[in-house]
């Protein structure tokens, strides 16, 4: 079977817009989150995100929106664009330079592209509106492929003329996982010799606030309080945005092209709750199952894994039902990897999550690392017997689980391994 | 005395201004709508809502499509002629096209449907277009292209003296290109050991260009239809060559119709090279007549006398290549 690696990354998040700024945080466990300005209206109770910095993209109109000086996009470009179609584009260039990529390695047919967003409520909402007020007509001609859902796709695969496979991935916050874990599919079949994954969100006030109706997000004040994955007062997630892009490569590619990868792609595994649309199922049964399909067709041994990053969200429920299945993975002694949730530094980047989160992995496997949980004071006792880990550990991880559940009761477990 | 009916009711009536004054919150949405545009093209635009003069369109259509070329392209625009097309020479794809539509809508108030838009080729068929719609005129022909097979079919003048190799035709003039391939038969003498395109072929590829627009553009009256065996030269004026042009050159060819009234028939037509004027003549004059009339062309006495030369025309069997120089 043919191996898969990852041979490049990139990142526009709240915690760098860089692999270097991005490693130097997880390393320090300096965490995105602020006192979100436009959350600090009266009648909106949650006041914290962790939003993109040096993007301005507060405007419908594309034309306002300011970006780093590195990255120059084209007016007739940016008008198809939701403020997340921007920052996977930058992600995109991080990637395609970082794995020393050619045009021509670019656009090809063995050359695809698999994405996940949860579309731009934001610009969808500007549409539908002017359509109301405005008339039918006088909806700009790039409204629907600028918001629904598989605009950055159909951005990014246009716009970098992506010739092979391209499809996007919806099942909430599992999304970009599930494009990875296809991407693998597509490389090990023979289908593709190399795969851009992107996961991105807007993560603005459409996309985030729509969650406090289901009372999912923390209304804490303090910014170092807000995001506290396994921790007993934890009291709901904090929202962010961004795009990651990561760069999947079959192993003849790797030797062809003489690169050095950040880590292997092992596998994956999938599998459903069938319990709530919304909420995890208690004991963890589907994120469970999900573990051991992804430990099963990698053959890899519970007591091999040295890390694993959690899905863990800072939502009660949520970080319990996952404390639980993996309780239910890791039984042994010798089975004691290292657990922490990244969410505690970047907040929950919902169909961004699982791209961003194996974009860390990536980076630990390369770098030799764990980064730590942050903010944990009181941990919660339903963790107790899990090796969760509050500071970061300079130690370079062989094996890597990373987790993922989304509505629907959708879990994928991925699996990263140190490139020998 | 009963008031007489309102007159813009109808949807091809003139743009009337409308019963309720220009009022500052027309002027700020007008505003916020042209931010992106030059404060010319904001002007024209307020002068138009308040007036409702047609002539400040051309600057608030050149503006709007300014506005959404690509900042490297719109010094294209400064010295625009008329042939400028959209999509080839301003990189307009056809969403930018709506969005441009949009705008113009927005800002004249008034609505165009997507048939109508087909047809805009070049900046001149915008503001053609734009004009007629705000004067409740019919919309002019569409600008056609034709190829080289369209082209021998219809003319008179074949290969090996045919001139031309693509062309499009609207009612305000025609366009043609024609490549100087080394291989035409008269480059052997033309000069020994030294092939220069004669400055007399250039002035009859003109020519050709004037027939082809007679024969698929101008406007005549109903079931009027030029015959292409009455159009013959009768005379030219203010010929200038600029430029030497040899095998490889592409002439680009354009010509304008300054005068028709039958049987005569005066251009002014231009020659380039990529950007470089190559030949010009201020006047081309043809003669020519309807398809139902006689084949020969009717030439009443007042015109007759002022054909120079007219003794081709009279000639009671015409060379067809007599359009040459």
């Amino acid at each position: 079977m043919p191996r898969v690696f990852i041979t490049g990354l990139g990142f526009i998040t709240s915690i760098g817009n860089d692999a270097t700024r991005v490693t130097q945080s997880l390393r320090e466990l300096r965490h995105g989150f602020e006192l979100y300005p436009p959350f600090q209206d009266p009648a909106i109770p949650v006041k914290i995100a962790a939003p993109v910095r040096d993007f301005a993209m507060a405007s419908t109109d594309c034309e306002d929106w300011t970006f780093p000086a590195p990255y120059v996009i084209k007016r007739e470009i940016l008008r198809g664009m939701a403020p997340h179609g921007v920052y996977a584009w930058c992600a995109m260039q991080q990637a395609i330079t970082d794995a020393k990529l050619s045009d021509a390695e670019v656009s090809n047919a063995q050359t695809g592209l698999y994405a996940a967003s949860g579309g731009s409520p934001y610009l969808m909402g500007h549409m539908l509106q002017r359509m109301h007020t405005h008339g039918v007509m006088r909806c700009s001609p790039l409204g629907i492929v600028a918001s629904i859902s598989g605009t950055v796709q159909f951005n990014l695969v246009a716009h970098f003329k992506i010739k092979g496979s391209s499809c996007g991935f919806a099942s909430a916050c599992a999304s970009s996982s599930h494009a990875l874990g296809f991407a693998y599919d597509d490389l090990v079949l023979g289908r593709q010799k190399r795969m851009f994954v992107v996961g991105a969100e807007d993560g603005n006030v459409d996309a985030i606030l729509p969650f406090a109706g289901m009372r999912a997000l923390s209304l804490q004040t303090d910014p170092n309080l807000a995001s506290r994955p396994f921790d007993t007062a934890r009291d709901g997630f904090v929202g962010t945005g961004g795009g990651v892009v990561l760069v999947l490569e079959t192993e003849d590619e790797v030797t062809r092209r003489g690169v050095k990868p950040y880590c292997e792609v092992l596998g994956w595994g999938q599998s459903s709750d069938g319990h709530n649309v919304a909420i995890s199922h208690p004991e963890g049964h589907g994120l469970r199952a999900a573990m051991e399909n992804a430990l099963r067709s990698t053959g890899t041994a519970p007591e091999a894994v040295d890390y694993v990053n959690a899905h863990a969200t800072s939502t009660p429920i949520g970080d319990a039902s996952e404390a639980r299945a993996l309780k239910a993975i890791f039984t042994t002694p010798a089975a004691r990897p290292a657990i922490s949730s990244t969410k505690s530094l970047t907040g929950h980047g919902l169909s961004l999550a699982g791209a961003m989160e194996s974009g860390f992995c990536a980076l630990a496997i390369r770098d030799g690392f764990m980064p730590g949980s942050a903010h944990i004071t009181k941990l919660d006792p339903e963790c107790e017997g899990l090796n969760i880990i509050r500071s970061t550990l300079p130690a370079r991880p062989a094996i890597v689980l990373n987790n993922v559940s989304g509505f629907g009761g959708a879990n994928v477990s991925l699996v990263f391994k140190q490139a020998s | 005395m009963p008031e007489a009916a309102p007159s813009h009711l109808g949807s091809n009536k003139p743009f009337v201004i409308p019963a309720k004054p220009f009022a500052p919150e027309d002027e700020a949405s007008l505003r916020e709508a042209l931010k992106r545009c030059s404060p010319s093209t904001f002007e024209a635009a307020v002068q138009f809502r308040k007036t409702g003069n047609p002539e400040h369109l051309p600057a608030v259509v050149i503006g709007v499509i300014e506005r959404f070329v690509e900042p490297d392209l719109r010094t294209k625009l400064k010295d625009a002629d008329d042939d400028l097309r959209l999509i080839e020479d301003l990189g307009i794809d056809s969403l930018t096209m709506m969005e441009i539509v949009i705008l113009v809508e927005d800002l004249l108030q008034m609505s165009i449907n997507n048939d109508e838009l087909r047809n805009l080729r070049t900046v001149g068929d915008v503001k053609t277009f734009i004009d007629c719609k705000v004067r409740g005129l019919e919309l002019p022909k569409p600008t056609k292209f034709l190829p080289i097979e369209h082209i021998a079919a219809v003319m008179p003048i074949q290969p090996p003296f045919l001139f031309l190799n693509e062309a499009s035709v609207s009612s305000s003039g025609a366009n043609g290109k024609y490549k100087i391939t080394g291989q035409e038969f008269f480059l052997q003498g033309h000069f020994k050991d030294n092939p220069v395109m004669p400055a007399s072929i250039m002035l009859e590829a003109l020519g050709q260009l004037a027939v082809l627009f007679l024969l698929e553009g101008a406007t005549t009256g109903p079931g009027k239809i030029i015959s292409p065996n009455t159009i013959f030269f009768t005379g030219c004026e203010g010929v200038r060559a600029h430029r030497v042009c040899r095998p490889g050159d592409i002439l680009t060819l354009s010509i304008k119709p300054k005068r028709m009234k039958m049987p005569l028939a005066t251009f002014e037509g231009a020659i380039r090279v990529g950007q470089e004027k190559a030949a010009i003549a201020e006047e081309i004059t043809m003669t020519f007549g309807f398809a139902e009339a006689s084949s020969q062309p009717v030439m009443p006495a007042d015109n007759a006398a002022k054909v120079n030369g007219a003794n081709g025309s009279h000639s009671p069997t015409p060379l067809r290549a007599a359009v040459n120089a």
